[in-house]
C-alpha cells in the first residue's frame, strides 16, 4: 500500500441475511483514500453508506475484499485486534451524537484516551472542550446540553484519541442551520490543524462540496463524482 | 482498575448501576434477616422444646447406658446427665404409695427447670439445683398420700431419704405426661443404696445431652447406628409428638416461606440486570467504536459486578442483621421466653444468595451485553442477540440451587418448582385469555381504560409475569389467613377458657357422688364420668389378629394395645355419629381407627377382657374430637357387654389455678384416685402457637416486600417505553389525568386478575388443606373473594403508580428529545 494512503478498499462486497432471504449491500466496491484528505459519500437512503462507513472503520466485517486502514486489513482481524486498530486510528462523529448519558460532557471526552490508560485523560479533555467552546460545560450531562453542544462534545471526543481517520454519519443530521454551520466549520478547522483524514457520510450537499471529493453511492456501487 | 471504578461510580451516580445495586442488597438482606430470624426462632421452639425434654438430645433406653456413649458425649464437648425413671413403692411412718421415681445426676436438667415449694401444693419457683444426696423432692400429691411434711423421712428401698422441697414440676415430666402415679426425685448417688432395681425391674434410663447443634449433629450420626429396638433418639422437634409436629410443620413453612422470598428477590435482581443491559447497549458498542477490545470490556464489566457484590452483600447483611434485631425486639413483648442470640454463621446464606444472584441473573446477560457489534452506533434499532434459553435455564438453575441452599435439601425446592410451574401456566392461560378479552373489548385511545387495558396485552409478557409473582404471593397469604384460622383456632378458639385441664383416673363407682359433692363445693363442673375396663381386641370376623398381622407388621393401632373400653347410652361430647345407629347393641368405633384398620358396619370384633372373650358387631361408627380434652375412645361397648366387669371411672374438669390447691387439698381424700394435670402442657403449646403465628406473619411481610421489588424492578424495565408513550400522548394533547387514568387501568386490572385468580387457588388449597391435612370440614371462605381482588388492586395499583410517577412528571419535551 502507497505510504500517502489512509484507506484502500478492493473487490468489497457485503451481504446480509434477513428474512427475506440474502441481500447483497455493497457489490464490489473499489476506492482508496489519502492521507489528509476530506471524502464526502453521499447517496440515497438505504444506499449502503452507513455499511460502508461501518465497514470501513472496522466495525463490521465485510463478505469478500479487503479493507486496509493503514497497516491493518480489517478482512483478516478478529474483534480484539479490530478494536485495538479503532483506538489506535479511528475516531467517530455521530448523528445522534452517541454521548453516554450518565457521563459529564468532560467525561465523555475522557473516554477514548482512559481506555488506552493515558494519565493526561483530564487536562487533554479539557483542552479539547475549550477548542470546541465548552470549556464552561465541562460538567454538565448530554440531557444538560443543547443538540449542538452535544455534537461539540462528540467533535471533542472524536478527536480525543488524536485519531488518524475521522469518520462521521450525518454530523449535521440532527442540527439546524445554525448549528450545523458551526459544526462543520469545527470538525473542518480541527482536521486540518490535526491532519486527519475525515471520511463522512451525509445528505448535505453544501457539506459535501466542501469535501475534497464525493463519492456517490448507488445500488451498492460507488462512483466519483466530479467535481 | 481504576478506571473500572471512576465508570462504576459514574453509573451509580446515574442510578442505572443502583438500581442493581439495590436490588442485591434487599434480596442479600431479605434472606440475611429471614434466615437469621427463622434460625433464632428454632433456637428458640427448640430450646422450649428442650425444657420438656430437659435437654436438647435424649437417648432413652430399657437397659442400662453404655458408660463410652457418655464419654463419646464429652468428648465432642457436649454436657451430659442421666435420669434413671421407674416404679417404686416409698414408705412412710405408717403409710406406703407406688409412685413414680427418678434418679438423676447433679447437672440434671440440662435444659429447663424445676419448679419447687416449701408448701405444700404451692405454685413453685424456678430451681435448676437437683436433690442433694440423701434428700427427695416429692409431690405435693405423694406427700398427702404418705402423710409426710418438710424434713421427715422416706424410705426407698433400703435407703432413706430426706424430703426438701415439694415438686411441683419436673422439667422432663412432660415428655412422660401420661404417667399417673405421683412422682418424685432423688439423687443419682443414692440409687445403689437403695436395692430397689433389680434384673428384670422395669426401668426406663435415660442419657441427656445439651450443647452446640454441629456437635449434637455429630453425635447423633456417631450413635444412630448403634441403637437397638429398645433405644431411642429423641429431639425436641421429633416426629410423632404433638408440639414437635407443630415445630416442624412451622419450620418447613417458614423455610418454604423464605424460599419464596429468594425466588423474589431472584426475580428482581434478573429485571434489573435486564434493565440494566438495556440501558447498557448503546454504551457498550460506543465504548467499542472508541477502541474498547472486548476483553478490557470483560474485565471492566467483571470487576464491576465484583466490586457491586462486595458492597451489595456488605451492605444487605448489615441491614438483615438489623432488620431481624429490630423485629426481634418488637416481638420480645409477644414471645415467652428471649429468642436467643442468631448464630453469625448463618450469615454465609446472605453471602452465598448474594454471589449466586449476581452468577446467576446479571453475569449471563452481562456477557451478552459483551457481545453487542459496535455497529450498532450505526443502526439506533439493533438489539443484542439472546440466547433466552440458555439465559432462563442457568437463572433457573441459579434460582433452584438457591432453594436446595435454603431448604437443605432437593424435595422442598422440587415440589415448589413443579407447584410454580403447573400455576405458572394455569395464570398464563388465564391471564391471556383476560387480557385479550380485555384488548378486544376496548379499541381506541380515548379513554384510560381503552389505553391501560391495551397496554396490558401489549406488555403481554412482562405482565403475565407480574401477574403470576402476584397472584403467587397474594395466594400465599389468602392461604395462611386461611389457615391461620385452622390452625389456631384448633388450639386457641375450639378449645374454650374452661377446657378441661385436669383428668380424675382410677375412681370407684362409690367415690364418684363424693367427688362430685367435694368438685361442686368448688365450683367445679365435672364432665360425664366414663366407665373405664381394660380390654384387647384379639380377632377381627373370626380371624386372629396375629394371623392378620405376622410379627406385628404395620399393625393398626386398634389392636397393637390394651384398649380402654368404655360403655355409654348417649354419644358424649365432641362425638358424631357417621354411620350405623349408636343405640344398636353393638360396637362404636371411632372413624379413624376403623379407617385404619379397614373396618365397616358389620365386622365382628373379639375383644378379650380380664380373660373373657367378647364378640360384637360394628353397629356404629362415630367421629371424635380429640382435642376437646373430654374422656375419649375409640372402641364404645353396649353396658350389657361391660356391666358385670369391675371398673374404673374416668372423668375430666377445668381447674382454675386459683382452685388448684384447694382441690388438691380435697382430693388428698382419695389416695387411690390418680390426677392428671394437662394444663401445663396445653399453656406451652398455645404459647408455641402463637409463636408461630407471629413468625408467619412476618415472613409473609418478608416476602410481601420481596414482591414489591419485584413489581417496582418490573415497572422500571418498561419504564422507557412508558415514558415514551406517555410523552407521545401528552405531545398529543392527553391530559395528565388520562395518562393517569390509564396507568391506573393497567395496574388496578393486574392487581384485580391477581387477586381474582390467587382466590380461587387458595380457595382450592383451603379445601385440600382442611380435607387432607387439619381433618376438618371443608368449608367455604367468602372473605378470602374479598381480600384477594381487594389486596391485588391496592398494592399493585399503588406500588405501579409509585413506580412509573415519572412518566406523569418529566415534561415531554425532554423525552421526545431523547427519542
Amino acid at each position: 500500500m502507497d505510504r500517502n494512503t489512509a484507506i484502500k478498499v478492493s473487490n468489497l462486497t457485503h451481504t446480509v441475511t434477513s428474512n427475506t432471504g440474502d441481500l447483497t449491500i455493497l457489490k464490489g466496491i473499489n476506492m482508496e483514500i489519502k492521507e489528509s484528505e476530506s471524502v464526502a459519500i453521499v447517496g440515497s437512503s438505504g444506499s449502503g453508506k452507513s455499511t460502508l462507513l461501518g465497514l470501513l472503520a472496522g466495525l463490521d466485517v465485510n463478505t469478500s475484499g479487503d479493507i486496509f486502514l493503514y497497516d491493518q486489513e480489517f478482512s483478516n482481524q478478529s474483534e480484539e485486534e479490530r478494536a485495538l486498530a479503532r483506538g489506535q486510528y479511528v475516531g467517530f462523529v455521530f448523528q445522534s451524537f452517541h454521548l453516554l448519558p450518565s457521563l459529564q460532557a468532560i467525561e465523555n471526552v475522557m473516554l477514548p484516551a482512559e481506555l488506552k490508560g493515558d494519565k493526561e485523560a483530564r487536562k487533554k479533555a479539557e483542552v479539547l472542550l475549550d477548542k470546541v467552546g465548552l470549556s464552561h460545560r465541562l460538567t454538565h450531562y448530554p440531557n444538560q446540553l443543547s443538540g449542538g453542544e452535544q455534537q461539540r462534545v462528540a467533535i471533542a471526543r472524536a478527536f480525543a484519541s488524536n485519531p488518524k481517520v475521522l469518520f462521521a454519519d450525518e454530523p449535521t443530521g440532527n442540527l439546524d442551520e445554525e448549528n450545523g454551520k458551526l459544526i462543520i466549520k469545527l470538525l473542518f478547522d480541527l482536521n486540518q490543524s490535526q491532519g486527519t483524514t475525515l471520511v463522512m457520510v451525509t445528505h448535505d450537499n453544501e457539506l459535501a462540496k466542501m469535501c475534497d471529493r464525493q463519492l456517490v453511492m448507488s445500488a451498492g456501487q460507488l462512483t466519483e463524482k466530479a467535481l | 482498575m481504576s478506571f473500572a471504578f471512576r465508570l462504576m461510580f459514574r453509573d451509580i451516580r446515574s442510578g442505572d448501576l443502583l438500581t442493581l445495586l439495590l436490588a442485591l442488597v434487599i434480596s442479600v438482606s431479605t434472606v440475611t434477616s429471614i434466615g437469621l430470624f427463622v434460625d433464632r426462632l428454632q433456637l428458640s421452639f427448640e430450646k422450649e422444646s428442650a425444657n420438656l425434654l430437659a435437654a436438647d438430645r435424649l437417648i432413652r433406653s430399657d437397659d442400662v447406658i453404655s458408660p463410652e456413649w457418655e464419654q463419646k458425649a464429652k468428648e465432642l464437648s457436649l454436657q451430659t446427665a442421666q435420669r434413671t425413671s421407674f416404679t417404686t413403692m416409698m414408705f412412710a411412718d405408717n403409710s406406703l404409695q407406688l409412685s413414680q421415681l427418678s434418679a438423676v445426676t447433679d447437672s440434671y436438667p440440662l435444659r429447663g427447670a424445676y419448679l419447687i415449694d416449701d408448701k405444700l401444693f404451692g405454685t413453685g419457683r424456678r430451681s435448676v439445683e437437683t436433690p442433694k444426696q440423701g434428700e427427695v423432692w416429692i409431690s405435693s400429691r405423694l406427700a398427702s398420700l404418705l402423710n409426710v411434711k418438710l424434713g421427715d423421712q422416706v424410705e426407698v428401698g433400703d435407703q432413706p431419704l430426706t424430703v426438701t422441697q415439694f415438686l411441683v414440676r419436673d422439667p422432663g415430666s412432660s415428655a412422660s405426661a401420661f404417667a399417673i402415679s405421683p412422682r418424685a426425685v432423688m439423687n443419682m448417688a443414692d440409687l445403689a443404696a437403695t436395692n430397689v432395681i433389680i434384673p428384670g425391674s422395669r426401668v426406663r434410663y435415660s442419657l441427656l445431652l445439651a450443647g452446640d447443634r454441629a456437635s449434637l449433629d455429630e453425635y447423633e450420626d456417631w450413635i444412630t447406628p448403634q441403637l437397638n429396638e429398645s433405644q431411642r433418639w429423641r429431639t425436641p422437634t421429633q416426629r410423632g409428638e404433638r408440639i414437635g409436629d407443630t415445630i416442624g410443620r412451622a419450620e418447613s413453612f417458614l423455610l418454604l416461606a423464605g424460599t419464596l422470598a429468594v425466588v423474589m428477590s431472584g426475580v428482581a435482581m434478573a429485571l434489573a440486570s435486564s434493565r440494566f443491559v438495556k440501558r447498557h447497549l448503546m454504551q457498550v458498542a460506543i465504548l467499542k467504536t472508541l477502541g474498547a477490545t472486548p476483553k478490557q470490556l470483560g474485565r471492566l464489566f467483571f470487576l464491576q459486578l465484583f466490586l457491586l457484590f462486595v458492597a451489595g452483600a456488605a451492605i444487605g447483611l448489615g441491614i438483615g442483621w438489623g432488620i431481624q434485631e429490630i423485629i426481634a425486639s418488637l416481638l420480645s413483648g409477644l414471645m415467652s421466653t428471649a429468642l436467643p442470640e442468631p448464630s453469625i454463621g448463618r450469615l454465609w446464606l446472605g453471602v452465598a444468595t448474594g454471589f449466586i444472584s449476581m452468577v446467576a441473573f446479571c453475569l449471563p446477560l452481562m456477557s451478552h451485553l459483551i457481545k453487542i457489534s459496535p455497529l450498532s452506533v450505526l443502526q439506533p434499532n439493533a438489539k443484542i442477540e439472546f440466547n433466552s434459553f440458555a439465559i432462563y435455564a442457568i437463572g433457573f438453575v441459579g434460582m433452584f440451587g438457591l432453594m436446595c441452599l435454603y431448604t437443605n435439601g432437593f424435595l422442598l425446592p422440587s415440589i415448589m418448582t413443579v407447584a410454580i410451574l403447573g400455576i405458572a401456566l394455569l395464570v398464563g392461560a388465564i391471564g391471556w385469555l383476560a387480557f385479550k378479552l380485555g384488548r378486544s373489548l376496548t379499541s381506541g385511545a380515548t379513554s384510560g381504560w381503552q389505553i391501560g387495558l391495551a397496554s396490558l396485552y401489549r406488555r403481554l409478557v412482562p405482565n403475565l409475569f407480574q401477574l403470576l409473582v402476584f397472584t403467587l404471593i397474594i395466594m400465599l397469604t389468602l392461604i395462611l389467613t386461611g389457615v391461620r384460622s385452622n390452625l389456631i383456632a384448633d388450639w386457641q378458639q375450639q378449645l374454650p377458657e374452661d377446657a378441661p385441664n385436669h383428668y380424675l383416673f382410677n375412681v370407684q363407682a362409690n367415690q364418684i357422688d363424693p367427688i362430685n359433692a367435694q368438685t361442686s363445693k368448688l365450683g367445679v363442673k365435672a364432665s360425664a364420668w366414663y366407665p373405664m375396663v381394660r380390654g384387647r381386641v384379639t380377632e377381627v370376623n373370626n380371624e386372629s389378629v396375629q394371623s392378620l398381622y405376622p410379627e406385628e407388621r404395620n399393625e393398626p393401632e386398634l389392636y397393637e394395645r390394651e384398649l380402654n373400653l368404655t360403655w355409654s347410652d348417649t354419644l358424649g361430647e365432641g362425638n358424631e355419629l357417621v354411620e350405623g345407629d349408636f343405640s344398636a347393641p353393638g360396637l362404636s368405633v371411632e372413624q379413624e381407627a376403623a379407617k385404619e384398620a379397614n373396618l365397616s358396619l358389620g365386622d365382628e370384633l373379639t375383644i378379650n377382657i380380664g380373660g373373657n372373650l367378647v364378640t360384637l358387631p360394628i353397629t356404629s361408627i362415630r367421629t371424635v374430637d380429640w382435642g376437646s380434652m373430654q374422656p375419649n375412645f375409640y372402641l364404645i361397648l353396649p353396658k350389657s357387654a361391660l356391666e358385670d366387669y369391675p371398673a374404673n371411672f374416668v372423668s375430666s374438669m377445668f381447674i382454675s389455678d386459683r382452685e388448684a390447691q384447694s382441690f388438691y387439698r380435697a382430693m388428698a381424700q382419695y389416695p387411690t384416685v390418680s390426677i392428671l394435670n394437662v394444663g401445663d402442657i396445653l399453656r406451652q403449646i398455645q404459647a408455641i402457637i402463637g409463636q408461630l403465628s407471629k413468625a408467619i406473619q412476618l415472613v409473609l411481610f418478608c416476602i410481601l416486600s420481596a414482591g414489591a421489588l419485584v413489581l417496582l424492578a418490573s415497572v422500571r424495565s418498561t419504564l422507557q417505553e412508558r415514558l415514551e408513550e406517555g410523552a407521545l400522548l401528552r405531545v398529543l394533547g392527553a391530559r395528565a389525568a388520562l395518562v393517569r387514568q390509564a396507568l391506573l387501568v393497567e395496574f388496578g386490572a393486574l392487581g384485580f386478575f391477581a387477586g381474582l385468580i390467587a382466590a380461587i387457588g387458595a380457595e382450592t388449597c383451603l379445601f385440600g388443606l382442611q380435607v387432607f391435612v387439619f381433618n376438618t370440614e371443608a368449608s367455604f371462605h367468602p372473605l378470602l373473594w374479598l381480600l384477594g381482588p381487594a389486596i391485588g388492586v391496592l398494592v399493585i395499583t399503588t406500588i405501579g403508580v409509585f413506580a412509573s410517577r415519572t412518566v406523569l412528571k418529566v415534561p415531554p419535551m425532554l423525552l421526545l428529545r431523547g427519542l
